[in-house]
């Protein structure tokens, strides 16, 4: 009896593990499945400049560009502002306020990506297109800003962790041989936190390229790179915004559809390597954000 | 340039950094407070919408999207302690624990709207499910798995050997340790990382938004497999007539409302864990 109930535990807890497993390649294996006929009928031409499904062409590059390109600018404001932010945190702000600051990021954290969308469209949007005399205010550029403040708490938390995790001797010793504050962390203190800034960023840059709620409300959705090709103050369209405003209007089963789910595919596997390159990084600290 | 000019220009970075992500989260949190708290009153919470949302409340919306995190939480929670035990009490191979991880990693990182588009394909398509709310629970259940079996796993493991030993000599087999002694510890971890995930899954649109939603005219749904209205969904809605004033006061009430449900599921996971920690210290 006792035997028995104890295999059956075994089997429940082998069992929920191999479905704790099989999902990520459920999902992978879908996925290719859906794609294999954009591939195979599309080929190549999916590396194209025009995404027009009424005749034909699906090239992705549009989207390509536009994910890319509203991620950078996202990153651009949020890597630096995020990383001097923690420093105060961890280095600067006595530690009893730490417990506050923690859970105001969480909170920041926590507010649901399609409320960045509203604020976005009711605020930023309107911002954009008063202050660069524009016809819309719905750009790439706009889509960059929101996003870089909907990814800089989680670079705050993991470096301020980063930082806070370094044992006091180093300081102690940095400051007894009279190193200014500054010198401290440039020379001490970043060196021996960059893997983790490097995890933390990573991951935040993972994050930025799957948004979809909030890019798709402000980044106006047209297929085409901008030309010229740095002018971000006009509309674009990345990978998840024309996934988010398509495919439910898609006919599953058609190349159409297929081609849609190719660029899933292809977001899906940069965004895997991005989160094990990431927390290969984030070595000395397993935790899971968020 | 001397050290103490660098320090001070360091210092001055500093200050104007902080000084800016202190300004944006005054912003945020004041404009949806601000824009949120006129358009919230007792018939808001307690009518059903009408006119595509531009009027009425939210009752069917807040009901829609609870029904769905608590059905995500009731499928999630099985799986999620089954692997946490198996990692934590079987698994001893080291090659075997990094394949685990990095799996439990990738699925935390794949993004919401593949989650979508899986679902959209799996069960509303090949498996013919249709657009309904269990689907949705189903997805968003895949998506805090990782978040509850790391939570869980980690309450569990933290419990000292000594424990388990004990409990043995005491001729407890395998699984009556693993019941009798370690489920009652690891289950507030559960219930912690449970509360997080929660907290994240109601403010999702994009993994429901084609497979689990219909934005409007949907009042309580009379089986499994039909759609339901939820909070970010409506929200989105009312998002894309934002021209018209009456959805956008709608849309305001609907995202404090959203935002009040996240901040009362991510404190009770704070004060569960903190609970926890002082009793562990003991």
């Amino acid at each position: 009896m006792l035997g028995s109930t104890s295999k059956i535990g075994k089997y429940y807890v082998y069992g929920s593990t191999l479905i704790s497993a099989f999902i990520v390649f459920l999902i992978f294996t879908i996925l290719i499945i859906s794609s294999w006929d954009a591939i195979t009928t599309v080929g190549l031409d999916l590396l194209k400049f025009q995404w027009n499904p009424a005749t034909g062409e699906f090239g992705i590059i549009p989207m390509l560009f536009g994910t890319l390109v509203v991620t950078f600018i996202a990153l651009l404001i949020a890597v630096p502002l995020g990383i001097y932010t923690a420093i105060f945190t961890s280095e600067i702000l006595p530690s009893k306020y730490r417990f506050i600051v923690k859970s105001l990021l969480e909170l920041l954290a926590g507010i649901p990506s399609i409320i960045f969308g509203l604020i976005g469209i009711a605020f930023f949007s309107i911002w954009v297109q008063n202050i660069f005399d524009l016809q819309s205010g719905r750009t790439i550029f706009t889509a960059g800003i929101l996003l870089s403040i909907m990814i800089l708490p989680t670079i705050i938390t993991l470096t301020d962790d980063a930082f806070h995790n370094i044992p006091d001797k180093y300081r102690e010793t940095a400051k007894g041989l009279g190193l200014y504050k500054f010198e401290i962390i440039k020379e001490i203190l970043l060196p021996i936190a960059k893997p983790d800034l490097k995890g933390a960023i990573l991951l935040a840059f993972g994050r930025a390229l799957g948004e979809t709620m909030a890019v798709m409300l402000v980044i106006g959705s047209i297929d085409r790179i901008p030309s010229p090709i740095y002018n971000w103050l006009s509309p674009g369209q990345t990978i998840t915004s024309k996934l988010g405003r398509e495919i439910a209007e898609t006919s599953f089963g058609s190349v159409h559809f297929s081609a849609m789910i190719f660029m899933g595919l292809l977001l899906f596997i940069i965004v895997l390597i991005l989160t094990i390159l990431s927390q290969n990084s984030l070595k000395s600290n397993r935790r899971l954000y968020e | 340039m001397n050290r103490k000019l660098k320090n001070n220009l360091f210092y001055t970075s500093v200050g104007v950094a902080v000084l800016v992500c202190a300004l944006i989260l005054f912003f945020l949190f004041g404009i949806i407070i601000w824009n949120g708290l006129p358009a919230i009153s007792l018939d808001f919470l307690t009518n059903s919408s009408s006119d595509f949302g531009a009027t009425g409340g939210i009752v069917y919306q807040i009901f829609g999207s609870i029904l769905l995190i608590v059905f995500a939480a009731l499928i999630c929670l099985p799986i999620a302690l089954g692997t946490a035990i198996y990692k934590s009490e079987y698994l001893k191979n080291e090659t075997a624990n990094k394949l685990i991880n990095t799996l439990i990693y990738s699925l935390n990182g794949i993004p919401s709207v593949i989650f979508g588009i899986f679902g959209l394909i799996f069960f509303v398509n090949l498996l013919n499910m249709g657009i309904s709310w269990f689907v949705g629970s189903i997805i968003l259940s895949m998506m805090i798995l990782p978040t509850v079996t790391l939570s869980t796993y980690q309450s569990i493991n933290s419990i000292p050997t000594v424990y388990r030993e004990s409990s043995s000599a005491l001729g407890l087999n395998k699984w009556q340790v693993i019941v009798q002694v370690l489920l009652p510890q690891g289950f507030s971890g559960a219930i912690t990382g449970l509360l997080i995930g929660v907290a994240r899954a109601i403010g999702e649109t994009a993994p429901i938004m084609f497979i689990a939603t219909a934005f409007s005219g949907v009042k309580l749904p009379s089986s499994f497999l039909e759609p339901v209205s939820t909070l970010p969904t409506h929200i989105l809605a009312l998002a894309q007539q934002a021209t018209n004033p009456a959805a956008l006061q709608n849309a305001w009430g609907s995202s404090l409302v959203l935002v009040i449900l996240v901040i009362i599921f991510s404190i009770s996971a704070l004060f569960i864990r903190l609970r926890h920690q002082t009793i562990s210290k003991r």
